[in-house]
């Protein structure tokens, strides 16, 4: 049987969908973000990740399948998110399809960096989407992430044609994105796909102390974090424009 | 940031008298002492019943009395507001042996005048000999008396103070008076056969409740008296105040009650009374909310404004805090903070199964999230069907962090309590008791739960050196051989169920005796003639008197006892990590040196409780299996002689214990260093659960919540920002549903941690492994984050005013 390298299980998450969730953190990513939270994750067979270990479906699913009371009285259920879950797409599927016998609600959180078909083929099982758009602008994106925005943009329009339950996530990053500039772009943006409905998580450093365990550069060390209120500005160009916006990543 | 108090502010009254009684310094306070030591003398040759009867009247009629300026209500326990009164029949020695110690303490400290410490010294030869705790200790059985001085198994509360642990019948003083009682017991009198012997006995009992009330009636009425002579010089709205009161007091609580005021005052008097009758804790309120109710409509229907009802019931909270009561600093330990767990029940369920929630339960919610005390001590009854409406409320006092409400789940107790024999009418009638542990208010004897305390994982520790105390290395009892000659583990629980089995005998010889001695030394009039049906038997409580009487002893450490079976079979026995000379050498080395830390990692790496897996969690039912199954063989010294069941079960409710406890315990298989606490109650070893809430609830779900009558203890904690939105108040609410509707939980309650702790995790971490923090809409793991995001959530730690 197939296995796959996860970092994390978390129980009672509460800010990644709906209800109570457990949250399966796959190891892996193919983009680079500068300002990225969970820099363990990046490495596929989990070398950084103290906790990372080759899982099979049936083993995940087992520890899913403890909270079924709190999903099932709150509306909850799993969040499969990373990494980056389309590194390990066939192990994703297959872990989708035994939830789905199991009657889990499931959520996927993504970068949404895979081929059309790929993105196609996973989402067809989840309940529920969550992309990020982390920059509008193609060279701005690679220069952020290390990777084009072209296949995230078509994967975005992709999902709003499809009548998914879905949700465009911004993580608004200092001196990157977080202008009012930025905001009217990514509305303008927004507008022509279609996406209705966007959430914006603002910067934070959870994951500084992990950069120096990893003895790698940090960046974004002594830039200040953004609240909530950081962001009624930027929300309000976004809503200005008939988006909707909330901030924050509770749903 | 401050936050506005969603449930209001205080009158300026009640923020004054409040401020007043936390600027207090507790002292001492020795009149009781005294006019019980005179009143002892003086009735010397009486029945002991009569001459408690005798102690009370004197100590009614000559104590100080005096009305706050700022008090609707009267009433005080001691000649000034949060002073201890001294109970001398208990036990005197300890006191004297530590009289110049109370104000050196570095907890729970007491001033005493020098001028006080020789009043005790002279009435000190007077009880030598003749205090509950001499004949108590006098009596034990030289077996149990071993175990007693070690300290396995503690009782020193039940023999150096009152019982308590009970709601007596409030709701049948309010409504008919006092004089009701005294009626019933002078028509008992008179139809007394002197020549049948339990009839001559009960005689003496009847005589005592009308000494005992008629003392009651004029305590009151020398509060009329006072609030008379003080109105004459008061300003013009304060005498209006004091001539109410002067008639109230001279009303109630002799008569019926006929409104709010009057039913406050009247239900204070009486819950006073019965806290200078004997210093026994958690003598609780029982449901508050159903028998004042008709009291409160009343009330309003006549006009009263509600907020003045919400500010006397204020007044009533800021009462209960006067009362106070001085421990032995052995005992103190056990009860840390001084609590007196005067607890009050509200919510739950009518006995149709709708809810029992009105307007006077939200009336109490918000008076208390104004007050924000640690008395009195509230508990929500829980059942499904609860409103959202109510729930939320809950929450929001939750987010206040003072760990109230607590909640208890009618799903479960109430089953519980019928397994036990209680009538269905009167399990739906059920009040917590004092803190976790539950009984039918007026019908319930002493001790729902408060006997002995049974240290679990030393209980192990002895069952694996061959019957010896590791710490004294004194022989406990038959051993059954040594840890590193063990083959199997099966022979470890073995000896565990062996071992546990000898000292649950202990326990219970310990407590029987320490009863039968209360029984005969100490027994309670007021108390007794307040409880169904003592009156009607002729007995007191003690003697058999009430309709219910089921004690629990507290189990402490439960975790560490699972943890430390699921350590030694995992790491000796299947994965053959340690040997077992390695693991009882590091036990016995305290994890001594590199080789001992070494070994301490792996013992911490086996499965812990609290994280739901089923290999340690079956292994804590495993090993209480053994207590639940000993326990139902012994009797209580009330059985067969009235009440309805007579027995022993179980309770986790062990209150702070865990930390004395632990004091005292070796090094232990969990991984848990000596003298380090133990886990408490029933919840997981401190930051062993590292899986969050859902793995604690699951884990503790699946002991047998149903045998454990006495209470399932559980406290978990949270940060402010956890619940800083309504949406995660939603997602509490559910979690705890599920706890309860689905899984069967006894109780939780929650500590909202504060800021301080927060500070303090920063500087100790490896104490706060299992804090869940909240920022910009994340969770997280406190220890992990950098000190410059640690700083942030601090900053931003919500304060409300």
């Amino acid at each position: 049987m197939n296995k796959g390298y996860i970092f994390n299980i978390q129980k009672f998450c509460l800010h990644d969908g709906k209800g109570i969730r457990t949250d399966i953190f796959f190891c892996g990513c193919n983009l680079r973000c500068k300002w990225c939270c969970n820099p363990e994750s990046w490495d596929i067979s989990g070398e950084h990740a103290c906790g990372a270990a080759a899982y099979t479906v049936d083993e995940v699913v087992k520890e899913v399948l403890k909270d079924k009371p709190f999903y099932d009285k709150s509306g909850g259920g799993a969040t499969l998110t990373g990494g980056e879950v389309f590194c390990q797409q066939e192990f994703a599927e297959e872990l989708c399809a035994k939830l789905r016998t199991e009657r889990i609600n499931i959520a996927l959180e993504t970068s949404g960096y895979t081929e059309r078909e790929n993105f196609k083929n996973l989402i067809r099982l989840v309940d529920f989407v969550f992309i990020d758009c982390k920059h509008y602008d193609d060279a701005v994106h690679k220069e952020g992430t290390g990777v084009s925005n072209s296949r995230i943009l078509d994967n975005i329009k992709y999902l709003a044609e499809s009548g998914r339950d879905y949700c465009v996530r911004i993580p608004v990053i200092p001196y990157y994105n977080d202008s009012g500039k930025d905001a009217l772009s990514f509305a303008d943006l927004f507008q022509k796909t279609g996406v209705k409905a966007v959430q914006l998580l603002p910067f934070h450093q959870l994951g500084e102390k992990k950069y120096a365990d990893m003895k790698i550069p940090y960046l974004y060390k002594g830039f200040s974090q953004l609240h909530k209120e950081d962001l009624v500005g930027y929300a309000k160009i976004l809503s200005d424009k008939d988006i909707r916006v909330t901030i924050g990543g509770t749903l | 940031m401050v936050l506005k108090n969603y449930f209001g502010e205080m009158t300026e009254r009640i923020k004054s008298f409040r401020s007043a009684l936390l600027d207090i310094s507790p002292k001492v306070c020795t009149e009781r002492a005294v006019l019980a030591t005179r009143a002892y003398r003086e009735h010397e040759s009486e029945q002991v019943i009569l001459k408690r009867a005798y102690m009370l009247k004197e100590v009614l009629e000559n104590m100080t009395i005096y009305i706050e300026p700022q008090t609707l209500i009267a009433g005080n326990q001691a000649s000034e507001n949060r002073a201890a009164p001294i109970f001398p029949e208990y036990a005197m020695d300890w006191i004297i042996a530590e009289l110049d110690d109370f104000e050196k303490r570095n907890g729970d400290r007491f001033l005493i005048s020098e001028e006080n410490k020789q009043i005790l010294r002279d009435i000190y030869p007077y009880w030598k000999g003749r205090t509950l705790q001499d004949k108590a200790y006098t009596a034990y059985p030289e077996s149990a008396r071993t175990i007693y001085d070690i300290g396995i198994i503690r009782n020193e509360g039940n023999i150096t103070s009152g019982d308590a642990h009970l709601a007596v019948d409030y709701e049948n003083v309010l409504k008919n008076g006092l004089s009701s009682v005294r009626e019933r017991a002078a028509e008992k009198l008179k139809n007394i056969d002197y020549a049948d012997f339990n009839d001559m006995k009960a005689s003496y009992f009847y005589k005592a409740i009308i000494i005992a009330t008629d003392a009651v009636e004029a305590f009151a009425k020398r509060y009329a008296a006072l609030a008379r002579a003080e109105a004459e010089t008061a300003k013009p709205e304060r005498k209006e105040e004091l001539l109410r009161m002067a008639e109230t007091c001279s009303r109630v609580p002799v008569q019926g009650a006929r409104n709010f005021y009057e039913a406050v005052q009247s239900l204070w008097f009486i819950h006073l009374v019965l806290q200078i009758e004997s210093n026994g804790h958690s003598l609780s309120f029982g449901r508050f909310d159903q028998y004042m109710l008709p009291y409160y409509e009343q009330s309003l229907k006549e006009g009263v404004p509600r907020e003045e009802l919400v500010e006397l019931l204020e007044n009533l909270w800021l009462k209960t805090l006067t009362i106070n009561k001085i421990r032995s600093w052995g005992h103190t330990r056990f009860a840390a903070g001084s609590p007196m767990y005067q607890n009050i029940t509200i919510g739950g369920q009518t006995a149709d199964g709708k809810s029992a929630v009105n307007d006077l339960t939200y009336a109490v919610l918000q008076s208390i999230g104004r007050t924000k005390l640690p008395q009195p001590n509230l508990t929500v009854r829980y059942f499904s069907g609860m409103s959202e409406e109510f729930m939320q409320d809950c929450i929001k006092m939750i987010k206040l962090g003072f760990g109230m409400p607590a909640f208890n789940n009618d799903e479960i107790v109430i089953p519980a309590l019928k397994a036990q024999g209680v009538s269905e009418e009167d399990a739906f009638k059920y009040s917590a008791i004092g803190c976790v542990e539950v009984g039918v208010p007026g019908k319930w004897g002493y001790r729902c739960t408060g006997m002995s305390y049974l240290n679990f994982p030393k209980t192990l520790m002895i069952a694996l050196n061959d019957g010896t105390d590791l710490t004294t290395g004194k022989k406990i009892c038959e051993g059954v051989g040594k840890f590193t000659d063990m083959q199997t583990f099966e022979e470890v629980l073995a000896a565990w169920d062996f071992t546990a089995r000898k000292l649950i005998r202990q326990g219970v010889i310990l407590d029987n005796c320490a009863d039968m001695v209360v029984e005969q030394e100490v027994p309670d009039v007021l108390c007794s003639a307040l409880v169904a049906d003592c009156i009607g038997r002729g007995k007191h409580l003690k003697e058999g008197g009430a309709v219910y009487d089921m004690i629990s002893q507290l189990q402490v450490g439960v975790a560490n006892l699972g943890d430390s079976l699921a350590a030694i079979k995992k790491c000796v026995f299947e994965d053959k990590t340690l040997t077992r000379e390695q693991l009882w050498n590091a036990i016995v080395t305290d994890f001594g040196g590199e080789e001992g830390e070494r070994i301490r990692k792996i013992l911490l790496s086996a499965p812990k409780y609290g994280n739901d897996d089923d290999y340690v969690d079956e292994l804590v039912v495993k090993g209480y299996d053994t207590y639940l199954d000993e326990i139902k063989k012994y009797k209580n010294t009330r059985y067969g002689r009235g009440p309805i069941g007579g027995n022993y079960y179980a309770g986790t409710s062990s209150v702070a214990a865990n930390v004395p406890q632990g004091a005292g315990t070796c090094a232990t298989p969990d991984g848990r260093h000596a003298g380090e606490p133990l886990a408490e109650g029933c919840s997981p070893a401190h930051s062993m659960d590292t899986h969050g809430p859902t793995s604690v609830f699951k884990s503790v779900s699946k002991l047998r919540t149903e045998q454990i009558a006495g209470g399932v203890l559980l406290n978990q904690k949270v940060t402010p920002q956890i619940l800083s939105e309504q949406k995660d108040c939603d997602k509490l609410s559910m979690l705890v549903r599920t706890f309860f509707d689905d899984l069967h939980g006894f109780h939780v309650q929650y500590n909202v941690v504060s800021r301080e702790t927060l500070l303090d995790a920063q500087k100790h971490p490896e104490n706060y492994k299992d804090l869940i923090v909240r920022v910009a809409g994340y969770s997280a793991f406190f220890t992990v984050l950098s000190t410059q995001t640690q700083n942030d959530i601090i900053a931003r730690t919500e304060q409300v005013l």
